[in-house]
This record gives structure tokens, sequence and C-alpha cells, in this order.
């Protein structure tokens, strides 16, 4: 290799903790828990000679009893009346619009008879393109959550009957309307057209209604600065794709900002090295070590509290290039390495071709951002304010007076749609609500605000609804039910049009009503009036329908030129205040997963590891190194936050390397109280995940701050393990990952992939399945290091696909995770510079050379530097694991598959120990029918989304990623059939389809055509651990950072 | 010999002039089988309105003129302007009775005469169906009986030996010639001469070795080829559907009902609306005398909650209750099979796996589906590799194998004949079937 950076996946596995150093030697980390698995058929295991003999006695009945054995009746239950697009085996496919948050990318939804069983993107989306994230991924389990309310809920009892409920809230309604009360309706952002128009029709019945909007996650500061720069309360559109060099203050644009997915398409979009185009560059300014910062080429450790003086410099030096009037305040901002001022000159070089963009909710910051884009002259080109995004509309401000009005009891009747503010705005709601003389929540499950109201009136899911919804001016999408109701529940649209007595009737169909699913789900009121909304521009059935089909519709306008207003130069004594900032700041970030926490129920988005920290089932401090070291804090302690009057104690705490000196983290989105049983519920008693960050936050200037500076952090009493995947492996100072700079790259196409040091040997005779295998398939997958963000969409994806079992804190914390891919995520120093060559070395044997910090001197810990590797099993040619499976569970196909038989499987665990990747999970329990495993799979109507094509497995069997061999399988059906020759089969893997990034390829090597097999051909491409020659089946490609030397 | 021809033309002659000549008599008996061979019965019944109007008593209401003429050709009449029958026409919704323009006048008399003398109906007897759910539950009552039976005669049996034995003994103690005989010398007894001489530690090894043997083989056997496998199963049906009338007798297309075979893994048990094409007009059995609907197909009407009185109704009720069909064929979940793959691409007929199922009343599973039965069928079948695209690459190689000499045997079925077999194709791979 050409660079001699020494990567490294955790503090312990650095600093050689003991703990870690033994747990390493040991894969499996207990013998057989076998008082836990007896223990759950009421036996014990200590047993004497008497047991021993009961014990004989039973086993030689149970045998005699099992020759016996008649299998027991089993009914096939056909439809009655079979459905024209059903048949039974046969997936169909429908496309929607996720419903999982605002950003409402289109997706495409897969239903097994009558249940849809999995989520991906709408590729005809012209928002996302195709991509989804593990948020979306995972919000078909909400669909089957436990919690969700059977009935709705008026006045504390569960009533089935929705038309004394409509009575009760339409007559109180109309009484308060008489009387000129206030009625507010209060949503997250709302951008479907006919749901506004639902709105609009219940404000004409209450004259005296208004919709205000909250977003737990707000925009405020964008949206607000707008407003005053180019008099337009939006977010505008962001062109990623059109950006040479992007510019990030903060904004965690590819995990949770605005529209993650949206922007990772345009992003990736230059983001491969290739011949003849131009790769972006990326330069993060941050604080926490975000995902978007791990992915940057450039990474400047900031303090969020600092940055309008960071904003500001950067404006004067740009200011100075265009000839502008510069800020007056003095040059003083500026980071190690005079950062600001390098990229003010590669900012100017790419005028027009940049975007600078912040995540600070502050006006102010978000004003200085847009006089930077206008002297660049990005508007147009890389941002669109015209066509502007919806995505997000909510203005703080309105929150907090509407909380004033309520507490002072100026509000006669609340509705929330999709709100939560007793968790997530502030605690008082819950007495304020109780001054309205009515409230409602649509809540569908008996959430934090919802346990406050008089009246629940369950929604449908998002997936039992009919919908549509404008993410992006002009861009419409179109959501359908893919499932008849679960529950009694209504969709929230139509119970206000009921309480306004407009609930649309069949005859308003303007077109002649064709079934389109069945008739029950056209016969939907909502339907109707969607239509009808509809009517104007798709003027046909036919019409409406392909949209339907599509998912989509488009009728963008052009964009008109932006006049802007704003002047930044009132915005000096901000600047200079921000520049005072003193003691340590409290970054509150949302997690790339929960979000803002509406999803605290969802087993699936807990136990997937955080992106950069791989932290499971908990939020926690992340604190930089320098701070460990002043606290004296050591692996598995607590710290107590102070912000103001408010103390959080004892919140598990961990070192992030790349967090900012004089900054700590805490993620938002945990702490529900009243979630369900995975995430927290105190009246049913469930614990709480993590710890509520809702509390801390400060508002200023009218828009929700994400920090707060001068925070006092002290170690606290309690010591706490965090259940984190990271360090259940050891890279034991290998190869595993190849990047290079830009510039080598463009010398040398396979720079930093040198083969020279591969040691080739093997004790087999080389088996080439090119030649000897199958003459139809060899099958393979290739992944981009470039394009992988690590988002973890593909890990979701590859649960859902293939029924991999939920197995909760405690068993992580034992290494038993059971995720078949898993992204690894390999840290270096970013500075390996000959000044400290040295001592930054992480190889295990040089490890005692590091700086401890024993001078003071955390500068390095800043500096991070991330690659993430999915990885998964490589289906290696050469396998080892084959080779020591006593009964020939595990075997190869000469298609190229390793393939993993769990009705031979035994459990001896030889292949997983032979496994050089460590990807072979060893199913230790029953989880599908085990109340210890309480999350989705032990339940009914959890188990609805178990994919019927693949085999639930029990314990006592390794498992293991198989290629998604039931949809290669289906792939060659279907050419089968049709007669169709084998380079026309078109499989996409589960994690492929998944990618937001488009980083996995998956294909046949025997088609020369195949875009795997031009992948394989790249000089970017690299097997991991090639040395070994166990002739896997999956390349990666370098990473290649734009940079100069890497 | 051309007298002889000349006598046979004669009498032929005069026979049929004599048959000519005999006056006319309409049949009943010709009339019940023209009838049944016109399956007049589908449409029609003697004392209800099915698609078209009960029977009975028609020779009264319309004269037997119009009657010929209605029968044989419906559309000719009501295009003649027949007031009555385009009133019929109208009355039935415009379902338009069949032609029949191969019956004669004569044979269409011949069916009205059998709908004159046609038997009222009987009190109806007991459902098939449920005769069924009896006898069967007589079979297995018989069998625990029997069961119950042996198990007292054993326990009889034993108890006698002990009262003998015990007798005996107490005899002896009187008589005094009681005396301790060991087990042992007891069984040597038994034993051949030959035998008994023999170490008895040697005897007892061998005798273990060979009980154990034969126990050993038997409970394999019993253990590959009994446990868990159903061949032969044959539940009682909710339904008693006979595939021996539907497939055998009436030669209906498997695929017509088994609609998912082509497309999908599973063949798919026909929805009811499938049942209703035909039974909305065929209501009752074919050989029950009599318009009672068929207890059977009572069953897709009451599952359904259709209503056979109202001709012609299009929806079905609001209270439908799905039929619970007892499975027969359970593969278990690790195993994966598909249809469409065997069915459409290997062109296999349902009876290679489900037997000879146009001759079964009652389905059974035909085949043990166990691995090794999959296996010899993926080792010793033959793929049409010339006509599919897919394996035109497999019929690449092994053409080119053959001229090649190379790797040649493998081609040779059994039978000597060239094929390319599953099994060269990947078909024995774990993954192909288990995932």
């Amino acid at each position: 290799m050409s660079n001699n950076i020494k990567y490294w996946k955790g503090e312990e596995e650095l600093a050689k903790d003991p703990a870690f150093l033994a747990a390493r030697k040991n894969e499996f980390p207990d013998a057989l828990p076998l008082d836990e698995v007896l223990g759950e058929e009421g036996v014990e295991l200590n047993s004497n000679r008497r047991d021993f003999l009961k014990f004989f006695g039973f086993s030689v009945t149970a045998v005699a009893l099992a020759a016996c054995y008649k299998t027991k009746v089993r009914h096939a239950v056909p439809y009655l009346v079979k459905p024209d697009d059903i048949t039974p085996g046969v997936a169909t496919y429908y496309s929607s619009t996720c419903g999982s948050c605002s950003s409402a990318c289109g997706v495409e939804v897969k239903v097994r008879e009558g249940r849809p069983i999995k989520v991906d993107g709408n590729p005809r989306s012209t928002v996302s393109k195709g991509g989804l994230c593990a948020t979306g991924q995972a919000g078909i389990l909400s669909l089957y959550d436990t919690e969700r309310l059977a009935n709705p809920i008026a006045n504390g009892a569960e009533t089935s009957d929705w038309s004394t409920i409509d009575k009760a809230v339409s007559d109180k309604l109309k009484d308060i309307d008489k009387a000129k009360g206030r009625i507010v309706i209060l949503s997250n952002t709302i951008h479907s057209p006919s749901t506004l128009k639902s709105i609009a029709d219940f404000k004409t019945k209450f004259t005296t209604a208004e919709h205000i909007t909250y977003d737990a996650i707000s925009y405020s500061g964008i949206i607000s600065a707008n407003k005053e720069d180019f008099g337009k309360a939006a977010i505008p559109a962001y062109k990623f794709e059109n950006a040479e060099l992007i510019v990030s203050f903060g904004a965690d644009f590819l995990g949770t900002w605005i529209s993650p997915v949206e922007f990772t398409k345009g992003y990736v979009a230059n983001r491969i090295p290739t011949a003849g185009k131009t790769m972006n560059k990326h330069i993060q300014f941050e604080s926490n070590l975000s995902m978007t910062g791990t992915n940057a080429d450039e990474r400047f450790p900031m303090k969020a509290s600092k940055e309008l003086l960071y904003l500001g410099s950067l404006y004067n030096y740009l200011a100075e290039k265009a000839g502008n009037k510069q800020i007056p305040v003095p040059q003083s901002g500026e980071l190690a390495g005079n950062s600001i001022k390098k990229t003010a000159e590669l900012l100017w070089n790419a005028k027009g071709k940049s975007l600078v963009i912040s995540g600070s909710n502050h006006i102010a910051a978000q004003k200085l951002v847009n006089g930077i884009n206008m002297l660049l002259e990005n508007y147009g080109k890389t941002i669109d304010i015209s066509n502007h995004s919806n995505q997000f509309k909510g203005v703080d401000s309105d929150t907090d007076n509407l909380l004033n009005d309520l507490s002072a009891g100026k509000v006669s009747a609340i509705i929330f749609y999709n709100t939560n503010p007793v968790y997530s705005h502030n605690a008082k709601w819950a007495d304020a609500i109780k001054k309205a003389s009515l409230s409602v929540s649509f809540a569908s499950t008996k959430d934090e605000t919802a346990s406050a109201c008089q009246f629940i009136c369950p929604d449908n899911h998002y997936l039992e609804s009919w919908g549509d919804a404008e993410p992006k001016a002009g861009e419409f999408q179109f959501m359908q039910p893919t499932i008849s109701n679960v529950f009694n529940t209504r969709q929230a649209q139509l119970s206000l049009l009921a309480w306004a007595e407009a609930t649309p009737k069949a005859e308003n169909d303007p077109f002649a009503s064709k079934a389109i699913l069945s008739q029950k789900l056209s016969a939907s009121p909502y339907y109707i009036y969607i239509k009808s909304n509809w009517a104007a521009q798709l003027n046909s059935n036919e019409a409406f329908n392909k949209a339907l089909h599509d998912g989509v519709w488009s009728a963008v306008a052009e964009s008109k030129p932006v006049s802007y207003a704003g002047d930044v130069t009132t915005l000096t004594n901000e600047i200079l205040d921000s520049g005072k900032s003193n003691g340590t700041d409290l970054i509150l970030y949302s997690q790339v997963y929960l979000k803002d926490g509406a999803h605290g129920n969802n087993p699936w988005l807990h136990e997937l590891p955080d992106p950069v920290s791989k932290v499971t089932w908990d939020n926690y401090v992340s604190l930089p190194k320098s701070l460990a070291h002043k606290l004296n804090f050591k692996e598995g302690d607590t710290v107590n936050v102070k912000v103001g009057n408010t103390t959080l104690n004892n919140v598990p705490a961990m070192v992030q390397p790349g967090q900012a000196n004089d900054t700590v983290g805490l993620a938002l989105g945990y702490g529900r109280t009243a979630a369900g049983k995975v995430g927290g519920s105190k009246e049913k008693g469930f614990d709480t995940v993590g710890v509520s960050a809702w509390p801390l936050i400060a508002s200023k200037n009218g828009s929700r701050s994400w920090f707060t500076n001068g925070v006092e952090i002290t170690k606290g009493d309690e010591s706490y393990a965090l259940a984190q995947t990271q360090t259940h492996h050891s890279i034991e100072g290998r190869d595993l990952v190849r990047e290079a700079s830009y510039t080598d790259w463009k010398k040398n196409p396979a720079a930093g992939n040198d083969k020279e040091k591969t040691h080739v040997y093997t004790i087999w005779e080389k088996r080439d399945y090119r030649k000897d295998g199958s003459p139809n398939h060899l099958w393979a997958m290739a992944i981009d290091l470039n394009a992988c963000t690590g988002c973890g969409s593909c890990v979701v994806s590859c649960s859902i696909e293939n029924n991999v079992p939920v197995v909760g804190r405690d068993e992580i914390r034992l290494r038993r995770e059971m995720t078949w891919i898993r992204i690894d995520r390999y840290y270096s120093f970013a500075n390996t510079s000959k000044e400290i060559d040295g001592n930054y070395v992480t190889r295990e044997k040089e490890i005692g050379q590091i700086d401890k910090g024993d001078k003071g001197d955390f500068a390095h810990w800043e500096n991070i530097k991330v690659v993430h590797q999915p990885m998964m099993c490589q289906h290696c040619s050469q396998a080892p694991c084959e080779t020591v499976c006593p009964v020939l569970a595990t075997t190869h196909s000469t298609e190229g598959l390793n393939q993993m038989t769990y009705n031979r499987c035994i459990g001896t665990k030889y292949c997983g120990n032979n496994c050089p990747y460590k990807v072979r999970r060893f199913n230790w329990f029953r989880y599908n029918d085990n109340d210890k495993f309480d999350f989705h799979f032990n339940n009914p109507l959890g188990k609805m989304v178990i994919n019927p094509d693949v085999t639930v497995r029990t314990r006592g069997v390794m498992e293991k990623c198989s290629f998604c061999v039931q949809r290669i399988q289906e792939g060659k059906l279907k050419a089968k059939r049709e007669g169709k020759s084998p380079s026309e089969v078109k499989v996409e893997t589960a994690c492929q389809r998944a990618c937001p990034a488009n980083a996995i390829v998956f294909g046949d090597l025997h088609n020369p055509d195949s875009e795997i097999s031009k992948l394989y051909k790249n000089e970017r491409a690299f097997g991991v651990l090639e040395e070994i020659n166990v002739q896997s089946s999956v390349k990666y490609m370098t990473k290649i950072r734009n940079t100069e030397t890497i | 010999m051309q007298r002889q021809m000349r006598t046979l033309v004669l009498a032929a002659a005069i026979s049929l002039s004599v048959s000519l000549k005999a006056e006319f008599k309409a049949s009943a008996e010709e009339g019940k089988k023209l009838y049944e061979a016109n399956n007049c019965g589908s449409c029609h019944a003697m004392d209800k309105k099915v698609v078209g109007p009960a029977l009975r008593g028609v020779n009264d209401r319309r004269s037997e003129e119009w009657l010929i003429k209605w029968i044989r050709n419906n559309e000719a009449l009501r295009k003649s302007g027949d007031a009555d029958a385009n009133a019929l026409y109208k009355e039935y919704g415009g379902a338009a009775m069949n032609i029949f323009e191969n019956l004669s006048p004569d044979q269409v008399k011949h069916i009205l005469e059998y709908i004159k003398t046609a038997p009222k109906p009987v009190v109806p007897k007991t459902t098939t169906a449920a005769a069924g759910e009896e006898s069967g539950k007589s079979d297995s009552n018989t069998l625990f009986i029997l069961l119950a039976l042996i198990g007292i005669f054993v326990i009889v049996l034993v108890i006698l030996g002990k009262v003998r034995n015990t007798l005996r003994r107490l005899a002896s103690e009187q008589d005094g010639t009681f005396e301790e005989t060991s087990k042992g010398s007891f069984i040597k007894g038994l034993l051949p001469e030959k035998l008994a001489k023999m170490n008895p530690t040697v005897l007892t090894v061998f005798t273990v070795v060979i009980l154990g043997g034969i126990g050993f083989v038997w409970s394999y056997k019993f253990g590959i080829t009994e446990v868990g496998v159903q061949k032969g199963y044959a539940p009682t049906q909710p339904i008693a559907y006979s595939h021996k009338l539907h497939a055998g007798d009436l030669k209906i297309d498997c695929k017509y009902c088994h609609v998912g075979v082509e497309e999908s893994k599973s063949a798919t048990i026909p929805s009811l609306n499938i049942c209703m094409n035909c039974h909305k007009g065929v209501q009752k059995a074919s050989t029950a005398e009599g318009d009672e609907i068929s207890p059977q197909i009572a069953k897709i009407y009451k599952a359904l909650d259709y209503d056979p009185e109202k001709i012609g109704a299009e929806a079905f009720g609001p209270n439908p209750k799905p039929i619970r069909w007892v499975r027969i064929h359970n593969l278990p979940d690790h195993a994966y099979f598909n249809h469409s793959q065997h069915v459409k691409v290997a062109g296999l007929a349902c009876q290679t796996c489900h037997g000879p199922i146009e001759k079964m009343e009652v389905v059974q599973q035909w085949s043990s589906l166990q691995m090794g039965w999959c296996i010899d069928c993926h080792r010793n079948a033959g793929i049409d590799a010339a006509n599919n695209n897919y394996y035109a690459a497999l019929h690449e190689k092994a053409a080119k194998d053959l001229k090649d000499n190379k790797n040649k045997s493998q081609y040779f079925g059994p039978d000597g004949k060239v094929k390319i077999t599953p099994a060269m194709n990947g078909g024995l791979e774990c993954a192909k079937c288990h995932y």
C-alpha cells in the first residue's frame, strides 16, 4: 500500500483495554447458555442421579412418541373470491409514499397475500430516486406494532363506535365555534395537497380554526432567514448533484438533515472517481463526528457556539475576493491550519458550482450562509429557492406562542396530528392541554401527548392510507393502501372531514368509479376525496390510475431568478457575541435512525448500531478525549450534564474520537416514556431507552438551538456499559480497507490498491468456478467504499428480507447480535504526517508507542478520518468455513454461493471460528417464540412482517448472508419461464436495493456486460484479506478522498 | 354366395320398412338418456327454477309443437317474433338457451315424455359428507374397540398364567415336590441342545447383537421411511370434492382451477369464484334424482353466502365464511418447492408427483415427498435444454463434451439415452431448496 495509515475500530483497541484483549481471544463469549434455554422450559440444569434417570426415561419416551408422531392437521384457506391482482405465492408491488417522516420519499411496497412485508425506494420518485433510509425501511414494523390502538378512545375508555365519538367531538366543536373559541390543529409539516384541503374544509366549517405546524426537529432558522432575505418562508431545494464543492457547517445532510436520501443521491452522483468526470469535494466543519462528517474529504472540528464567527470570516474572505463590503468584525475567526481561508479559496474557484450549508437553527447563521451562497452565485445552480422544498415548514416561535396561549386558557380546542409536543417540546404541554375544553389526538398509539387528551382518534398507518404529497414544489407523490385496516382506525383526514360534516360520498367520484384494489378499499371516502381533488390535473380514471401506479406526477414550474434583500453586515453584534463564547458546548443532535423519536417503539431502529459510535439501544454523551482525560473518565463511567437549572445525572457516556474539544454531544429522540414495550412506557412498566435530551434545548431568537454553551460536565457515580457492536471483532492490524487521495488516483487509478503486498498461498488446489462451475451464473458483489456513507439502510433491509431477529441490549453486550450484514467503521488519525509519525501508528504491535495524552496534547483525537465498510459473507470460492463443517451443512454451489443449510447444521460453530471475516452468526435462542425477546418476533402481529420465502431459523444453528438466494431463485425462475438467457436474469439483493448511495452492486460474472464484471476489472477493486487467498466473491473499491495527500 | 347376399339385403330392407311403418311412440327411457347426454340438467331442474325454468308440467304449459321449435332453436323462434318465446327470454334476463338442432323432433318428443313421467323427488337422504364422517368415525371406533379387546385379552392371559403358576406352586408345595428353578435354567430348557451347551456369556452377547441388529435396521428403516412421512394421507375434506369426477370424467384441465401452478410456487387451492363459474348453473349432482341442490355444492353457496334462488345473482352475500380445507401436502418450512418451475419450465404432468389424481375420489398424498424422492428425480429426469434459451449454455457444454468425449458418461441415463439432468445444472445443491 502506498500509504502508512493505521486503522483501528475503537478506543479500546487503541488503548489495549484488558477486557477488550480478553474478549477478543474468545469469539463465542460464553458456554452454551443451557441454564437460560432450559429455564425457558422450567427445567433446572443442576441434576442428580435421580434427575438423570428421569431425563433418561423422558428421552426414551419422547423418542418413542416421536416415532408415533403424526403431523398435526394443517389447514389451507383459499380466497373466497380471488382478487385479480393477487396470486398466492407471488408478490405484488404497489407504489406509495413513505410516511415515516415528512421528507416523503417515494416507496415501492412488496405485498404477499395481502400483507406488506417490505418497503423499498421507488425509482420513479423524482425526490428520492429509488433510495430509502433505515428509518423508512423499518417503518413497516410500526404497521404491525402491538402498541397501536385497536379502537378510538373517549375520555380514557376504549370504544369501537366511531359515530359516538364523532358526535361528541363535533358537538363540542360547534359549541366552541359558536362561542368564537380558538380551535387549533397542531401538526407536523403537512405538504399533502389533499390533507391541506381537508384542513381547509375543516376551517370553512369552523371559522375560528387555525392550523399550526410544529416540527420537533425544525428548520426554523432557514425558513425565517429566507423570509427576511428572499421574502419566501421556505427551505430551498438543494441540488448536491450540481455541486463540485460542498461545504457544510454542522449539517448532517447524509444522515438527518432535511431530506437525507435525496441529498445522498445527489452527493454520490459525482462521488465515484471516474475518468473524464470531476469528483466532488466535501468539507465539513462540525463539533460532533456526524455520519456526514465521516464521509468528508476534509473535516475540521469546530465549536458550534463559534460557528457564526467562522461563517463571518468565510464571508469576509469571499467578500474581499468579490469586492463586496465586508462585515465589520476583526478577522479572528480561523481554525487550525487556516482552514477557513483555504476553504474560501476553494469556494471562490468553484463559484456557481459550490454549495455552502449550515445545520444551525440560528437565523443569523442561515443569513450568513445565504450571503455566502449569493457571493458564490450558487442560486439557480445548486440552490433553488423558487421551486422550494416543502418537507419542513414549522416555525418554532409559533409553537412557543401556542403553548403560552394554551397555558393561559386562550385556546378552547386543540387537535394533535402527528405531533408529540409533551415529549419533544415541553412537559408543560401536559397541563396546558387540560385547560382546553376539547383535546383530540390522532396518534396511533397512546403516546405522551395522546395520554393527556380527552379523545384519541387513531390514524391509519401510512400503508393503510390513501394520500398524496408534494415534498418539493411541483413534484407530487401518491400514497395507496396496501392492506386493509389492521385495527379499527380511521384516516385523520376523514375524522376532520366527518367533524366538518364534509365526508365525501361515493357519488362525488369524479370519474366512473372502477375498483382499484378491491371494492372495499375503493369505497374509502378519502379515496373519492383525493380523486376529486385531482380531477383538474388528472382528468380521467386512467390518468389517475397511472399516477397512482407510478406513485409520482410532476408539474415543476421553471425556476425564477431570486431577488436578494439580505444584509449580513447587520449581524455584526451576533458574530462578535459568538466569538466570546467560552466553556463547553453541548450539541443536541438527532440520531440517524431515531430522528425525533417518533419511531421510539421500533426495535429495528434501536438495534441498528449508530453509524459512527456503533452504540445500540441507548443514547450517550460523546466526550472528546481531552475532556475524558480531565475527568479521569474510564469506559463504562457515566457523566452528569448540567445546563442552566436542568441536570441530567448519570448519563451513559463514551469517548468519541473526532469530537471537537470543549464540546460534548447527546442525541435527541430517546427517553420516551409512553412509546411502548420496546421504547419504554411508564404506564406499562417498561424501562425507557436512553435519556430524553429535549429538556436541555434552549431557544434563541425564536428558534430552538441545537447547542448550548457553558454546560457543566462532571463524572457520575454510577457505571453503565453501553451495548456497542464495533469492537466485537478485532482487526489484528491487518489491511482491511484501502484508500488513496484523488490526486494520486488521477496519476494512477490503482493508487492505494497495491497488489505487491498480497502474498497468495494456499493449501488447496485452486478451485476456479469461472471454468468449472455452472455455465449459467457466477454471482458476485462489489461495494464502493467511496459511495458508502454508512447510513445503515442495507442492514435494516437485510434484516427484514431475511427474517433476522432483534436480540436486545443484553445480548448485544454479549456479542450475540444477529445481523447478517454489518457496517464496519474504521478510524485513523487524520494527520499521519511525518512530524508526528511514530506517535500515531495503531498497528497492534506498535500500539505501545502511542501518545496516550500524557503530554496533554489531544489535537490528534479531534482529527479523525473514517472509512465505512459493509461486511457480510464474502462467499469465498475457497471458503475456510466449508472445510471445517463436520456435517457438510455449509457447502459451495456451482454458481459461486456459499450455501448454509440450516436443517443440517448441528451448531458446532467451527465455521464461525474459522471465518476470517467473522460474518457467521450463531442463533442462540428461539427468538421467534421466546418472550424474553419481547420485540416483535414473538407475537402474531409482529410475525406478519416475516418474509415467507426465507426460513425462520431455530436456535442452535449458524446463519449468515446468503446473497439473498431467494431472490436469485426468483430471478432465475422468471428467466426460465420466459425462456430468456441467463444474462437477462435480473437479481437485486436486499442491501443493494436499499442502498441510497448505489454503493452495492450485485450480479453475474459470467455476463461480461454486467456492471459487476466491469467493476471487477476496475483498478480500485480489492478483496478484503486477499492475502489469505480465500478467493472471496465480494470486491471493494478503494476509497478515494478528494485531497492532495492521504 | 350371391344368393345369400341377396337374402340379407332383402331381410334388412324388410326390417327397415317394418320399423318405418311402426307408429312412433315417445319413450321416457330414451328421453332420459337424451336428457342426460345433452346435459339438460346443467341448466334445468324438474321442480325448480335454476338457470332456466322448472320443467315439470311444461307439457301442459306449452304446445308440443312450440316446445319442439323452442328446444331445437330458440333463437330462430324468438326472431320469428313469437311473443311467448320473447317473454320467456326476457323473464330469464336474456340468458339464451343453447341451440339443439342436433336433436330430431322425435328425440325432443322423447325428452318431453321423460319430463312428463319424471319421478317426483324422494325424501332427501342423509348427506354424503355426513355419511363419510360417520363411516370415518366408525372406522376409528372399531380399531379402538379391537385394540381394547386385544389389550383385555392380553391382561386376562397374563392373569390366568399367574393364577395357573401360583396354583401349581401351591400344589407342588403341598406335594412337597416344590423346587426353586432358576430362570436361566428355565430358558436353557427351552433352547435346542446345541445352543444350551454354549457359554452363556457368548450366547447372551450373540443374542443381544442379533436382536440389536434387527432392532437397529428396523428402526433405521422405520425412521427413514415412516417418521414424518405421510404418504397415503387422505383426510376427509370439508367438501367431498371429487377429482375423479371433475378431472377424470369431465376432463376439466387442472390449470382451470389451480391457477397459480404456472406462475407461483403454490399451485393454489381454487378460490370459490372459480367453482361458481360452473356451479352457478350446475346445482345438483349428476347422479341425483330430483332437483335437490347437491349438499356438497350447497356448501359452496353457504361459504359464499350465495342465494341460488336469485337467478343470475352477481354478488355474493355479506356473510361469507371461507372453507378450511385440510392440507394434504405438507413440506417442512425449510424446504422450498416451486410449482411453476416444475410445471411451466420442466413441463411435468401433475400426475408425476400427485399420482393418478384423475382417478381419485378422495385425494391422497401419492408421493413420499422425502428428500431422496426429490433427489432421485433430479438425478434422472431430463431437461429439455434445447428448447429453452436459459439452458443454452448448458446444452452447448453438453454437446461439446459429447463431441470431445469428455465426462461423457454423465450424460447417459440408465436407459442409455442422452440427457441433461437437473443435477448437472446444480439441482442437487443445498441452496436450491434450503434457505
